[in-house]
């Protein structure tokens, strides 16, 4: 379940547009002018509004769970989906990692056929602009096109990027940066 | 002779307002201003915080030598204090906590003794005194008769991560010492400002099946999504009137830059080529800089939205990975290290079309998310050097920058 919830816009815009209004001058009452930087936020707290956004993920188990053997959930076959790691600046699925991609395809045409995948890329410790995303992108795209040569239907797949906001690891060492360069899987009603 | 002078002086001329060229003013020939403190509320440790932004304000607007001692007097004491004897403005200011709670500011700038310019102030919550600080030092530009520093007004957004798929958007002050969240619980990245006005913005949710650009109004609080795309959906700029969007979408898999029109909901695809191409940039009505690995390595290039034709617009550097444009000018992110397991070099540099110049604006560091002021006044980034974080402005006519330390978080994205 995801909670997206917008906290109180309307006190920032009054708070943060407060400093933008032209000067109010109050001549009469000194000789210098007077100037009201308002601050509606400390008289009128706008209340949170809080929208829930409906989580696939959750209706499924909700809607299907009992119709879901407990050795066919989403959860379970995700974990036996493996992450495909690459190399420092490459894209290409590195040879030791071929076995993985077959296994995940005969996974996916499989026990999983009746779910869509979606393929996460990820990046390590290169900031986070666009470009850095589009790099994830490649590595889920090459696995796609690897999956679809296993015979999966490219209908069936969804990509995303994360750049490097999905760290599996955060320490600076070669071994824990090797972790963040991969594509995980993950299966969608 | 006259040739020469004639020559001299066209060139001095067709140069005078190139931002690319280095201004290099003296320091010492700024008009030297201190700040007195004759507050009677508040406690010492608010006093100082309210000291140290204005004087950080002051600073910024580079018309000053400020004077960084902190100084207590009288505030009718009819002279400056005697360490300010030969200083030439003098800054004196009043704190007061009224009946209400609300924070009274008295203010005056004395010149030689005279009071030159007297001002009040106030605010109901004195937790945002940092914007008080800004709209003094605004003012004060006005009074010494410069161009308006609006963008000292103009609010900040970002997003932070605070943990693996999780992010928060955040609404700030351009020093970032006020920050308040407008959007958090999700994976929520790449605000923009939806238009001049900074009364809605645009961001990219990764919660959904496929990447959704979204839109709020921050006056309802209301949202809506704008469009969906497989891969990657970014909206990367949005022109002058906020009717035109350039959005980076990957819907086979290819990321490229597309023009979206907010009225009618079209979208047209400005690049084709079949790697990366990310990050649109409007230049002016009908150009576009964008951020392409064409040549086998990140650059920046530019084209006509009518036309097919694209042009190259950075020679230096061998990983431009970032831009923002302002008119005729082209700020960009360049790695200049290749460190494959350590920290790396990036710079910001300033290039315009007109000319062949390049400014490096930054020295050292990462130097990150560069953004024009909306009057291209001044740039906005995120500097990270030896372990600390901080938010840069650059003064391009006046070749000074600042930076003001950010307490926590990564910025994942900024605009101003």
């Amino acid at each position: 379940m995801k909670n997206i919830v917008i906290l109180s816009a309307i006190t920032a815009l009054l708070v943060l547009s407060g400093c933008s209004k032209d000067p109010k001058v109050d001549e009469a009452t000194s000789a210098a002018t007077n100037e009201v930087v308002k601050d509606k936020a400390a008289e009128k707290v706008s209340s949170v509004e809080t929208e829930t956004v409906s989580s696939k993920e959750a209706s499924v188990v909700r809607d299907n769970g009992s119709a879901l053997s407990s050795s066919d959930s989403m959860s379970s076959l995700e974990n036996d989906l493996a992450t495909i790691y690459f190399d420092f600046d490459k894209f290409n699925i590195r040879a030791d990692m071929q076995s993985r991609v077959s296994t995940d395809a005969s996974i996916v045409n499989k026990k999983a056929s009746k779910f869509s995948i979606k393929l996460e890329g990820n990046c390590d410790e290169w900031g986070s602009d666009e470009y850095n995303f589009a790099l994830g992108l490649r590595r889920s795209n090459t696995v796609k096109k690897a999956l679809i040569a296993e015979g999966v239907s490219a209908s069936r797949i969804a990509m995303v990027s994360f750049g490097e906001s999905n760290p599996t690891c955060t320490t600076k060492t070669r071994d824990c940066w090797a972790k963040n360069r991969r594509v995980d899987f993950k299966l969608l009603p | 002779m006259k040739i020469l002078i004639s020559f001299l002086i066209a060139v001095t001329i067709a140069y005078a307002s190139d931002a690319t060229i280095e201004v290099i003013k003296k320091v010492d020939s700024l008009p030297t201003l201190a700040v007195e403190d004759s507050s009677v509320s508040y406690s010492k440790e608010f006093k100082m915080k309210f000291f140290k932004s204005l004087v950080a304000d002051l600073n910024v607007i580079s018309l000053f030598n400020v004077d960084r001692h902190y100084r207590k007097i009288n505030y009718d004491a009819s002279e400056v204090s005697y360490e300010n004897k030969d200083i030439n403005y003098v800054l004196r200011y009043k704190l007061s906590r009224d009946d209400r709670g609300a924070l009274n500011i008295e203010l005056k700038i004395l010149n030689k003794n005279n009071t030159v310019f007297s001002k009040n102030y106030k605010v109901n919550n004195p937790k945002i005194y940092m914007f008080v600080a800004h709209t003094i030092a605004y003012d004060i530009n006005s009074y010494m008769g410069e161009p308006p520093v609006e963008w000292m007004k103009r609010r900040v957004i970002f997003s932070r991560i605070v943990s693996p798929r999780k992010s928060e958007l955040v609404i700030a002050d351009y020093t970032l010492s006020y920050q308040h969240i407008v959007v958090k619980g999700g994976f929520n990245i790449f605000p923009k400002w939806a238009n001049k006005e900074q009364n809605a913005f645009y961001y990219s949710s990764l919660d959904e099946k496929r990447p959704t650009l979204k839109y709020v109004n921050v006056k309802t609080g209301r949202k809506r999504v704008i469009k969906s795309s497989d891969g990657m959906m970014i909206c990367s700029d949005v022109n002058d009137d906020g009717s035109k969007l350039l959005l980076t979408m990957a819907p086979t898999g290819q990321p490229d830059v597309y023009l979206y029109d907010v009225k009618t909901k079209r979208s047209k695809k400005l690049t084709n080529y079949g790697g990366i191409d990310v990050g649109g940039q409007f230049m002016g009505k009908d150009r576009v800089a964008f951020v392409s690995d064409r040549l086998g390595y990140p650059n920046i290039f530019a084209k006509n939205i009518n036309s097919g034709s694209i042009e190259q617009m950075v020679y230096y550097g061998k990983s431009n990975i970032a831009c923002s444009s302002f008119g005729e000018y082209l700020v960009y992110k360049s790695r200049e290290s290749s460190e494959s397991f350590s920290d790396n070099t990036f710079n910001l540099h300033l290039i315009s079309t007109e000319t062949d110049f390049i400014r490096r604006l930054t020295a050292v560091g990462v130097n990150e998310f560069p953004r024009f002021s909306i009057d291209g006044d001044a740039i906005i980034f995120i500097k990270n050097y030896k372990a600390q974080s901080s938010i840069g402005i650059i003064r391009l006519n006046h070749n000074k920058n600042y930076l003001f330390p950010l307490k926590y978080g990564k910025v994942q994205s900024m605009d101003w």
